[in-house]
């Protein structure tokens, strides 16, 4: 059921990525793309292989069945449909923020604010949801998102607007705003939203006709995976086969050309932000609908910022994310079956995450050294 | 009044040596967001050579030691493999927090923390001479060296930044690459050791944070205070004395919180503060407040002076 909408999503989605001018059509012409695709991806592939045999090394050293650690991690995800419906729903947050990122990070905006922009969706659409309990269903999800769109892009468009109008670097803006956030929700969940028979900081519990529908046959996965899935075309529509996009794009790549060629650069910014935090704010709402059916403070496992990983992996392309976004949830989700059948504590998740993170951004910049040496001859 | 001051004292001190990490870095250009990750790393290093040697001065050297060990770490991703410092960091921070809980889960075998029964006393400073300071005295006596310590670095990370070579290379490197380049300074290595001084530093906070009045390490514990000395270095414009006058402004705001729970007023938001402050001073810096500020002032003073010649 869903992996029908996947494979055709990736056809379309990778063959036409690079823009390319329009050569002839035929062996060539693929050979080419095909070749391009490689160079592409051969890095971040090379980064994931790279972790997961360093990773192995680890295991190597602290378990006597290393090879069954693995299998837990990765393959254990797909053994039954409650563990898929899991994996699915730990994707759908990552998927969601990460593809918002790719629209900040195509603009040109280091967007570091995913963790705090699904944060405040996630209140948001948590108070309108316990505010509207006689709505019916659809139409309190309807609300419920919307309010988590809303509160997402808000937080999203202060470091917008303060880049485009006075050039306040946006990646400070962004990282020390995940922290007003975070404890404006504290303050929230303590307070108005608090539930007074629940231990800990967690609101109320949601009505139940707010609670998203399950997938058929995949009792633990909730269409928020499927929504998310669907933005995945919709968002390389948008980024590679609209104006609005090359727009977007040009912005992204050179501001000042794009400005002078008669591109509204500033508003592409503001605009690709509010998308941005708008995105992560779904996140933060389909996980409060679908997997918590309340808001607790500490729901997420920094999603922000794996989700923020999960973009620069995916080299900033919707389809990718859909690959990297699910890699890594497969990694989150698998962590709990490898350590019930192992001796390999969970953590090791977390480890190979930095890992990856640190590998990924390597830039071995032969040719520039080169280009240097060669100045320096002449 | 004494415990309050020493409350604020004590959450000041691992923020300002972050900051002070962090600020070596920014001189040289560098967004330094690992702090937190060389923090972390280095609280649990104290702990653990502490709980085995039994020796105070091996624990804090440790932790030290971790704290430079992950900026080398760090300085050898983003300067000798080009990596973006920003993710790269991002990158340590998980890679710490990640290696510390697997090594509790794995070696020590309790994920929630590391406690030993017997942890050596780090060594505190009293005196009487240390009480007669006005103000600041009476809460500094019986701190932790690191306390002295820290506080003895503002001025003495002045001189390093303003008055050595490395210090003038560092800034060199960070105001203009390519001119420092042409004026025969060694970008590079000058990147390298702002680095390295903020893992230094960065090890000196782990340390006051796990072993000054706790002796344990926990999870997550520096929860935030590396990014909160960036946002106090920022606030504070990137120099010593701003980062100790901020830092210290945030520690007033975290031991306000602390002690504002169940009070009338939210104490998260009193904990928003500094990133808040942090959020208007970075905007208004862009604005030109300040610069408008100086100006019209020295106009000002250009009209008087011109009015007393008139006179």
């Amino acid at each position: 059921m869903t992996t029908t909408p996947t494979t055709s999503t990736t056809g379309p989605g990778l063959a036409p990525k690079p823009p390319g001018p329009q050569g002839p059509a035929g062996p060539t012409e693929s050979a080419r793309r095909i070749r391009e695709i490689w160079v592409s991806v051969r890095k971040p592939l090379f980064s994931v292989a790279l972790t997961l045999v360093l990773g192995f090394g680890i295991v190597l050293l602290v378990s006597d069945q290393p090879l069954h650690a693995y299998e837990q991690l990765f393959v254990a995800n797909f053994s039954t449909p409650a563990n898929f419906g899991n994996l699915l729903m730990r994707s759908a947050p990552l998927l969601l923020i990460a593809l918002g990122i790719v629209f900040s990070f195509r603009a040109g905006v280091f967007n570091v604010g995913g963790e705090g922009q699904l944060y405040v969706g996630a209140v948001a659409a948590a108070a309108t949801g316990l505010a509207l309990p006689g709505l019916p269903g659809p139409l309190l999800i309807t609300a419920c998102v919307a309010a988590g769109v809303v509160a997402g892009a808000l937080l999203a468009w202060i470091p917008a607007i303060l880049k485009v109008t006075w050039g306040v670097d946006e990646v400070v803006i962004t990282l020390m705003l995940n922290f007003i956030a975070i404890l404006f929700t504290s303050y929230l969940v303590a307070n108005p939203l608090r539930d007074p028979e629940a231990y800990g900081a967690t609101s109320r519990m949601l009505p139940e006709q707010s609670w998203l529908p399950a997938i058929p046959g995949l009792p633990t996965g909730n269409i928020g995976f499927v929504i998310a899935l669907l933005l995945v075309p919709a968002a390389w529509l948008l980024l590679f086969r609209t104006v609005w996009g090359a727009d977007l794009r040009a912005a992204g790549t050179n501001l000042r050309f794009a400005e002078t060629v008669g591109v509204r650069g500033r508003r592409e910014i503001i605009l690709s932000m509010l998308l941005s935090g708008a995105l992560a704010g779904v996140a933060g709402a389909v996980y409060v609908l679908g997997t918590g059916h309340r808001f607790e403070q500490n729901f997420s496992p920094e999603f922000g910022l794996i989700a923020l990983t999960v973009a620069l992996l995916a080299r900033l392309h919707p389809v990718g994310v859909l690959l990297t976004s699910l890699f890594y949830a497969a990694m989150l989700n698998g962590a709990a079956y490898m350590q019930i059948a192992t001796n390999v504590p969970r953590s090791l998740v977390s480890l190979l995450t930095g890992l990856l993170v640190l590998l990924m951004t390597v830039e071995v910049r032969r040719r520039r050294r080169r280009g240097q040496a060669k100045e320096v001859s002449a | 009044m004494s415990g309050f001051t020493s409350a604020v004292l004590i959450q000041t001190v691992p923020v300002l040596l972050a900051a002070l990490a962090a600020m070596f870095t920014q001189q040289a250009r560098i967004l330094n967001v690992a702090v937190e990750g060389m923090m972390l790393m280095a609280a649990f290093v104290a702990i653990a050579v502490g709980q085995i040697t039994g020796s105070v001065g091996v624990a804090v050297l440790a932790a030290v030691g971790a704290g430079v060990l992950m900026s080398l770490l760090f300085g050898i991703f983003t300067l000798r493999l080009n990596a973006n410092p920003l993710v790269a960091g991002l990158g340590i921070n998980l890679l710490a927090g990640g290696v510390t809980v697997f090594l509790l889960e794995r070696v020590y075998e309790n994920p929630g923390g590391l406690r030993p029964d017997e942890f050596p006393e780090l060594w505190s400073v009293s005196g009487d001479w240390l009480r007669a300071i006005p103000f600041v005295g009476p809460a500094l006596d019986g701190q932790s060296v690191i306390v002295l310590l820290a506080l003895a670095l503002v001025p003495l990370s002045w001189l390093l930044l303003y008055r050595t070579p490395i210090g003038y290379a560092m800034r060199a490197a960070g105001e203009d690459e390519h001119a420092a380049r042409a004026a025969g300074i060694s970008v590079g290595r000058a990147r390298m050791t702002a680095v390295l001084l903020s893992g230094l530093l960065g090890g000196l906070a782990g340390a006051q944070l796990s072993m000054a009045a706790l002796h344990f390490f926990l999870p997550d514990m520096t929860s935030g205070r590396g990014f909160l000395g960036l946002a106090a270095m920022l606030f504070g414009g990137a120099t010593p004395a701003g980062s100790l006058g901020a830092s210290t402004l945030f520690g007033v705001a975290g031991a306000a919180g602390d002690r504002l729970q169940g009070g009338a007023i939210p104490n998260q938001l009193v904990l928003a503060v500094p990133y808040i402050a942090a959020i208007l001073a970075l905007t208004a810096a862009r604005m030109g407040l300040f610069r408008k500020i100086r100006s019209a002032r020295r106009s000002r003073t250009a009209q008087e002076a011109a009015d007393g010649v008139a006179v």
